[in-house]
């Protein structure tokens, strides 16, 4: 649990959920922009946005887990991440905080409703807690 | 480290392939019976390239093999050997040798093919020849129980004897190699001269003294061949004497190379002799520097004997990529640039400055396309990469098929993107395969039909404006449609009923139907081989037309339209609702504004009717899940799609207009979708979907 404190995490928010995702797997934090919607693409793939010339599919995370989709507003935002030779954006409701965790628990094993098996941890923070995403479950499938 | 020679794999291999298809067009031309001169020294030149980097790259056999290969070729240079039905034969099973060992250089297999056989069986051309030539000297040749070997330290002996004597006299034992670096030399305006060169008898380790001298010499010349030879020396059983003797060109004097190899440390003795008016007997001059353009122009690297060589570099592909997609950001930037001209230009009409940004604006765009251009002509090849393989494969094929073809290839030096030539050679071999398989008869039923034995296959290449077409004909029995209808019909590819209907000419575009012509034994029906209409959708991914003509008794002839490049393709933009789309331009015959009651209904399908066709009508609306607009207008635009012989017409919310775009991928993560090839961004950001035209065909 010690080495909890070296990683450096972005807090956001999704629904009323609190989550984590390890710094060094984001590339980049940008507003919501114009999608390009695929027809007949996978279901939680929102669409393609033009990232300063190169094609970024970007998918929802509400979808992901099982959420309706809101329309979008000012504290929208796309979190890019880089996992092995893909980048991906995520839309998330809100982009919180960079932090740290002074203890991560393992997931829960049952956990109630959506976010099992995208958790690898669960970050215990003052302010309650906040699930550490598995980023190879949550873009996959 | 690992990635270096992970590097240097990947040019050996290229160069080897390039190497092994020079060889395989000379023992094609040796067996068709042409002057063997050209070929043979050809063929010299690249077992010779071949033998020197897999030697330095360590794989042993390819080494062996080439090695042998060069002394029969030498042997027949020098009028040893004649060339014999028996030698092409030999020399086509080598070269299968050497594609089996370059696959298993691939793959990176642990045991490599052996090639003992072969090299003995090369050796019984050498064996007879060589014994039948003047006994060696031996006090300069290393023994060596290796016949091969043997032949090598020969010619070093005999140069080695000649030492001394006249010009002429000495290079009588050079190799065709040897002759020709030294013709190089003297065209440089370097002397040749022959060192003699002692080193001290209490010098330890004399072959890495020898080792350094010669590379000090090595790096302000060039040696053409030492005795003992460098790469043998280390190697050597052995013990080398304390003399190394060599031919050496620089462009400094005699008494330079005298004062530098003196005051080296651990050398004794030093005779430095210039060597004049070495004269290259049975070589000529001119002939050799032809060749050498022409095999240059071919390879792009002839073992480093370059005469007048056209100067080339290797360019890893990657980085022609990486400098396409720069290309690409900046043809996306000047549209854009246009566009903000144009809004500027309306608003502040008579301002200098703006008068000024639209020139700088119009000189940017020029540019631009002319770096499009260039760019894209970098990445072109001649076809004749590809189509240089075909006679050999043509050749096997039709002696296992005991059938007679004369091969002829046209247009080879018609250019097309590198990536379309990957991507065309597969279908490429299909229909050519098939041409020799079901389109030419047999010798005897050729005859019986009143045609010569020997069937004709001509594959033909030409550029037709932004498209390059690609024509393989055959002079066989050609396509019966009456025969593809019934078995179409038995096959359940079609009912009796649509069979009923059919033209001649739609008949026989059946073997482009999925599932007609699958297995083997129907393909003896048919008349055609398999897979036709892989072979087709494989050309439609590239965005090309394959169409197919065939008159009984006459003959069969495929032709391929393609795009010149992939990159970069003219498109026109449509708009369905609010997004906005791109068809490519060469699926787009004609795009028209109809009135809406000019739609009528056939069978439950909406049609429409223009100049004396009727086309279905498509709307992606509904398949794309997007809510089609209240229709307010009274006119469509329809954009009529074209592919092979069959005609769409696609319903559209608005024709924008035509733009050259750049072409993206939607990426691994998005995978395929039916319907869209890919993206594209446009001058406002947007990004804007590629539709596939072979999908909405399938809808």
């Amino acid at each position: 649990m010690s080495e909890a404190h070296s990683h450096q995490y972005v807090e956001i928010t999704v629904d009323d959920g609190k989550y984590a995702l390890m710094i060094q797997d984001i590339h980049e934090i940008i507003k919501i922009q114009d999608i390009t919607q695929i027809p007949n693409s996978r279901p939680h793939i929102k669409g393609v946005i033009n990232l300063r010339g190169i094609i970024v599919p970007v998918i929802s995370l509400r979808n992901r887990f099982g959420l309706p989709e809101l329309p979008y507003d000012k504290a929208t935002r796309i979190v890019v991440v880089n996992l092995e030779d893909d980048t991906v954006g995520i839309v998330v409701d809100k982009v919180n905080k960079v932090t740290y965790f002074s203890q991560v628990q393992p997931s829960p094993v049952q956990s109630d409703d959506i976010s099992g098996e995208f958790l690898s941890g669960v970050g215990v923070t003052d302010d309650g807690l906040v699930g550490i995403l598995k980023l190879e479950e949550v873009l996959h499938q | 480290m690992s990635f270096d020679m992970a590097e240097l794999k990947h040019m050996f291999l290229e160069e080897f392939d390039e190497q092994l298809q020079l060889m395989d067009e000379q023992v094609l031309s040796l067996e068709r019976g042409e002057e063997p001169g050209e070929a043979v020294r050809t063929l010299f030149r690249a077992a010779h390239t071949v033998k020197g980097s897999s030697a330095v790259m360590g794989y042993e056999e390819i080494k062996e093999l080439t090695h042998t290969m060069e002394h029969v070729l030498d042997k027949v240079r020098s009028n040893q050997l004649t060339v014999t039905d028996s030698l092409t034969n030999l020399l086509f099973e080598c070269t299968d040798g050497l594609h089996t060992l370059k696959k298993q250089v691939e793959q990176g297999v642990e045991e490599y093919l052996s090639i003992a056989q072969l090299v003995s069986k090369l050796q019984s051309f050498i064996q007879p020849a060589s014994s039948a030539q003047e006994p060696t000297s031996p006090s300069s040749s290393v023994q060596s129980s290796d016949p091969v070997r043997k032949g090598a330290d020969e010619d070093v002996a005999d140069s080695m004897e000649s030492i001394g004597g006249s010009g002429t006299a000495y290079h009588r034992g050079l190799s065709l190699d040897e002759q020709l670096k030294i013709q190089e030399y003297e065209q440089r305006g370097w002397h040749v001269y022959v060192i003699e060169l002692h080193v001290k008898s209490d010098c330890l380790m004399k072959e890495a003294r020898m080792q350094i001298i010669y590379n000090e010499m090595a790096a302000s010349g060039e040696w053409v061949l030492t005795h003992p030879a460098m790469d043998e020396l280390l190697t050597m059983e052995e013990s080398v004497g304390n003399e190394l003797v060599g031919l050496y060109a620089c462009e400094g004097t005699a008494a330079s190379i005298q004062t530098k190899l003196q005051t080296m440390t651990d050398v004794d003795t030093v005779k430095v002799n210039r060597v004049e008016g070495i004269e290259l007997g049975s070589i000529e001059r001119k002939e050799a520097a032809s060749k050498e353009t022409s095999s240059a122009s071919i390879s792009g690297s002839a073992g480093g004997m370059s005469v007048h060589k056209k100067q080339t570099i290797r360019v890893d592909v990657d980085r022609l990529e990486n400098l396409m997609n720069l290309v690409g950001e900046l043809v996306i930037d000047q549209t854009r640039l246009q566009q903000v001209e144009h809004t500027l230009n309306q608003r502040y009409r008579n301002d200098d400055s703006i008068v000024q940004l639209e020139q700088i604006s119009d000189h940017f765009s020029r540019v631009i396309e002319d770096l499009q251009d260039q760019v894209t002509k970098v990445r072109m090849l001649p076809i004749d990469q590809l189509f240089n393989r075909f006679p050999r494969m043509i050749r096997d094929l039709s002696k296992k098929l005991d059938k007679e073809v004369e091969v002829v290839l046209l247009g080879g030096e018609t250019e097309l993107d590198r990536t379309v030539i990957e991507e065309i050679s597969d279908p490429l071999i299909h229909l050519i395969r098939n041409a020799l398989d079901h389109g030419l008869e047999l010798p005897a039923q050729r005859v019986a039909a009143g045609k010569s034995a020997q069937g004709r296959l001509t594959i033909r290449a030409s550029q037709e404006e932004n498209q390059v077409v690609i024509v393989v004909e055959d002079d066989g029995k050609g396509i019966d449609p009456d025969r593809i209808r019934q078995s179409a019909v038995q096959k359940g590819v079609i009912s009796e009923q649509e069979a009923e209907g059919l033209s001649e000419r739609e008949s026989i575009q059946l073997i482009f139907r999925p599932g007609f012509s699958t297995s083997a034994e129907l393909s003896d029906v048919s008349g055609r081989g398999v897979g036709m209409d892989i072979v087709k959708s494989h050309i439609e991914k590239l965005n090309g037309i394959i169409d197919i003509a065939s008159t009984v008794g006459q003959g069969t002839k495929f032709k391929i339209k393609l795009p010149l490049t992939l990159a970069i393709i003219p498109g026109l933009m449509v708009k369905l609702v609010d997004r906005k789309y791109v068809v490519p331009m060469n699926h787009v015959m004609e795009s028209v504004r109809v009135a809406a009651d000019e739609i009528q209904w056939l069978q439950g399908q909406p049609v429409i009717h223009i100049r004396e066709e009727i086309y279905p009508l498509i709307s992606l609306h509904q398949h794309f899940g997007i809510d089609e607009p209240v229709q307010t207008k009274t006119h469509k635009s329809i954009v009529i799609l074209g592919m092979a012989e069959k005609r769409v017409a696609l319903v559209v919310d608005e024709l924008i207009g035509n733009q050259d775009i750049v072409v993206k991928s939607l990426g691994r993560y998005v995978g395929d979708v039916p319907c869209i090839s890919g993206a594209t961004i446009l001058g406002d950001g947007q990004v804007a979907l590629i539709l596939e035209v072979s999908g909405i065909f399938k809808i």
